[in-house]
């Protein structure tokens, strides 16, 4: 066995423990809650306490599978998305995306009498137009490369959809239209249903497959864009690609969670810190990263206080956290 | 035989500038060729157009145009050593090598442990065995230079591209590229290299491109194009080609 084979088999071993980890973790979550009564739930309850039954299949149960799913995407997105710009502090949010979904979600929330479904999908939509104008602006623009025009335009159709939101915030009702925007901005799990989650759930899926199939490519796709096609890459055809299937995905995901923030800058980085650079090992561990972290962030976000915390103060509070320990280590020097 | 041929390949970018015009040659299996000629001359345009990465149907390989190819085709015929590599992520030096097995690959699929070998097999001949583990960011110009060399190494292509191979290096890493090439070439390589080192491209080429404003001033072996006259015309400067003690110097 040569020292590649070696150092694949020890990756494929801590990659599995990582995600045997994450499984015991959820199944622990599950336990833990606020019935009968504040702390944990005895798993003998489950058997004859329909109480229970109906609390663990069907509330914690759909917001655990959630936010592992959702924790998977959003780092996945990141990751793909810091490849494909060459730039390890890039996220999902980038590309007039998350500015989008909260002007759709705001808008749907003060206008009219919404359903939580109608605010997700205008959410989604308007998460994906963000996307749209960002790349036809693009389009337009004389300035610099593509992927610098990309960005460029994504700040500007950020900055008009954040202009757009605090008019809506300026005429919103303020005791309850106002509450459930900032709500929404602040994210959070708790309308997990599995009525409500399973579109999300199939898309994040797809979505997640194709980015770890592709996991070698967004390497290449990461370096010189003569040298990716010279080893037989199309890299535009297939940066637009990756790039829609990240944003699809994170932008289904805002549509249920609200904005979360950090988890596709954070995860990435502890994972290829751990698992080096090359995508084959850290895209899988940066997922599953996503799943543990987002994971914890909620329950600790509807155990610790009476109150739930919105998950994205949580993620935030934490994300900067660790944001700050990466970029102080002595180890971090030269790498990203 | 021919590995390449362009017939009388012209283009012009989409601001309107004529990079090339009517430009035809034949470049044989084996050979190794320079490409000479100023800033702006149309060499970086060429050496785009020859790797399909502009896209002409004037050039053909085999008698088979650029165009007729896969991708991945093409990959496994064609490598490129750029003149730079932009390194954002802190890959290792095998991690980058084994890019080069890309072309190999089915699709969305990762490299093997057979794969790994010829990777190892390449960092070994430019020297860099005993750091596949260590960072591409951590490494100096030269060294950087080596490793792009060793991952178009590792694609196995029977045409290399080098764009300015040694335009960064100081004495003894333009020493070690050449002498680099040289066996590559001598391994039966085809060599089509940009530089602005003539002395570099006498050492290196079988033949010479002389290339001014976008046109074909000559080409043809090395001792037939590499004259006095022709290069200061070429660079709109004084150069003389002279011989010392039995080795050509052009200053």
């Amino acid at each position: 066995m040569n020292d590649y084979q070696k150092r694949k088999r020890s990756q494929i071993i801590t990659l599995s423990i990582l995600l045997l980890l994450s499984v015991l973790f959820g199944v622990l979550s599950l336990f833990v809650g606020r019935y009968p009564k504040a702390g944990f739930t005895a798993p003998s309850l489950f058997f004859h306490d329909s109480i229970a039954q109906t609390i663990l299949i069907n509330i914690r149960l759909p917001r655990i599978v959630l936010a592992l799913a959702a924790g998977a995407m959003l780092a996945s997105s990141g990751f793909t998305f810091q490849l494909l710009f060459a730039n390890p502090l890039v996220e999902p949010g980038f590309l007039g995306v998350s500015q989008g979904a909260a002007f759709g979600a705001a808008a749907v929330i003060v206008f009219t009498n919404a359903t939580s479904l109608a605010v997700q999908i205008s959410a989604m939509v308007f998460g994906l137009l963000g996307l749209l104008f960002s790349y036809l602006l693009a389009k337009r623009f004389r300035f610099g490369g593509a992927l610098l025009r990309l960005v460029l335009a994504g700040i500007a159709v950020s900055a008009l959809f954040s202009s757009a939101l605090g008019v809506i915030k300026l005429v919103a009702e303020p005791t309850k239209d106002l509450q459930d925007i900032t709500f929404w901005m602040m994210g959070g799990l708790w309308n997990a249903s599995w009525r409500s989650i399973i579109p999300t759930l199939v898309v994040i899926t797809v979505a997640l497959i194709i980015l770890y199939l592709n996991r070698f490519t967004l390497n290449l796709l990461s370096i010189n864009e003569k040298t990716s096609f010279s080893l037989g890459l199309n890299p535009k055809r297939q940066r637009m690609i990756l790039l829609f299937v990240a944003t699809v995905g994170t932008t289904f995901t805002i549509s249920v969670t609200g904005l979360i923030g950090w988890v596709g800058l954070i995860t990435p980085h502890i994972a290829r810190k751990t698992f080096g650079s090359e995508a084959t090992f850290s895209l899988p561990a940066s997922m599953i990263m996503g799943s543990f972290f987002l994971l914890l962030c909620d329950s600790l976000g509807r155990t610790v206080l009476p109150t739930e915390i919105p998950i994205g103060l949580l993620t935030s509070f934490f994300g900067a956290i660790i944001f700050v320990v990466i970029l102080s280590s002595k180890s971090q020097e030269g790498k990203a | 035989m021919n590995i390449l041929t362009i017939e009388d390949l012209s283009y012009t970018y989409p601001s309107g500038i004529q990079a090339l015009t009517s430009i035809s040659l034949a470049i044989e299996k084996g050979s190794s060729v320079a490409i000479l000629g100023s800033n702006g001359a149309g060499k970086s345009t060429l050496l785009d157009l020859l790797l399909g990465f502009k896209a002409s149907e004037a050039i053909s390989i085999y008698g088979k145009r650029l165009s007729e190819y896969g991708r991945k085709e093409l990959g496994k015929l064609i490598a490129l050593v750029p003149q730079a590599e932009h390194f954002s992520f802190a890959y290792t030096l095998l991690d980058y090598t084994l890019f080069g097995r890309a072309p190999y690959l089915s699709p969305m699929s990762s490299p093997t442990s057979e794969d790994a070998l010829i990777a190892y097999e390449a960092l070994a001949k430019v020297g860099l065995s005993g750091f596949e583990h260590r960072m591409i960011t951590a490494l100096s110009g030269g060294e950087q230079q080596l490793l792009l060399l060793a991952r178009a190494i590792a694609q196995e292509s029977e045409l290399l591209l080098l764009d300015e191979p040694t335009s960064s290096l100081d004495p003894a890493n333009r020493r070690n590229i050449l002498t680099l090439l040289q066996q590559l070439h001598s391994e039966g390589k085809t060599l089509i290299f940009t530089t602005h080192d003539a002395n570099f491209a006498y050492e290196l080429a079988s033949d010479i491109v002389l290339l001014k404003n976008g046109s074909l001033i000559d080409y043809g072996a090395k001792d037939k194009v590499v004259k006095s006259e022709l290069l200061t015309t070429l660079y709109d400067t004084q150069l003389t080609v002279t011989e010392i003690n039995g080795q050509t110097i052009i200053y």
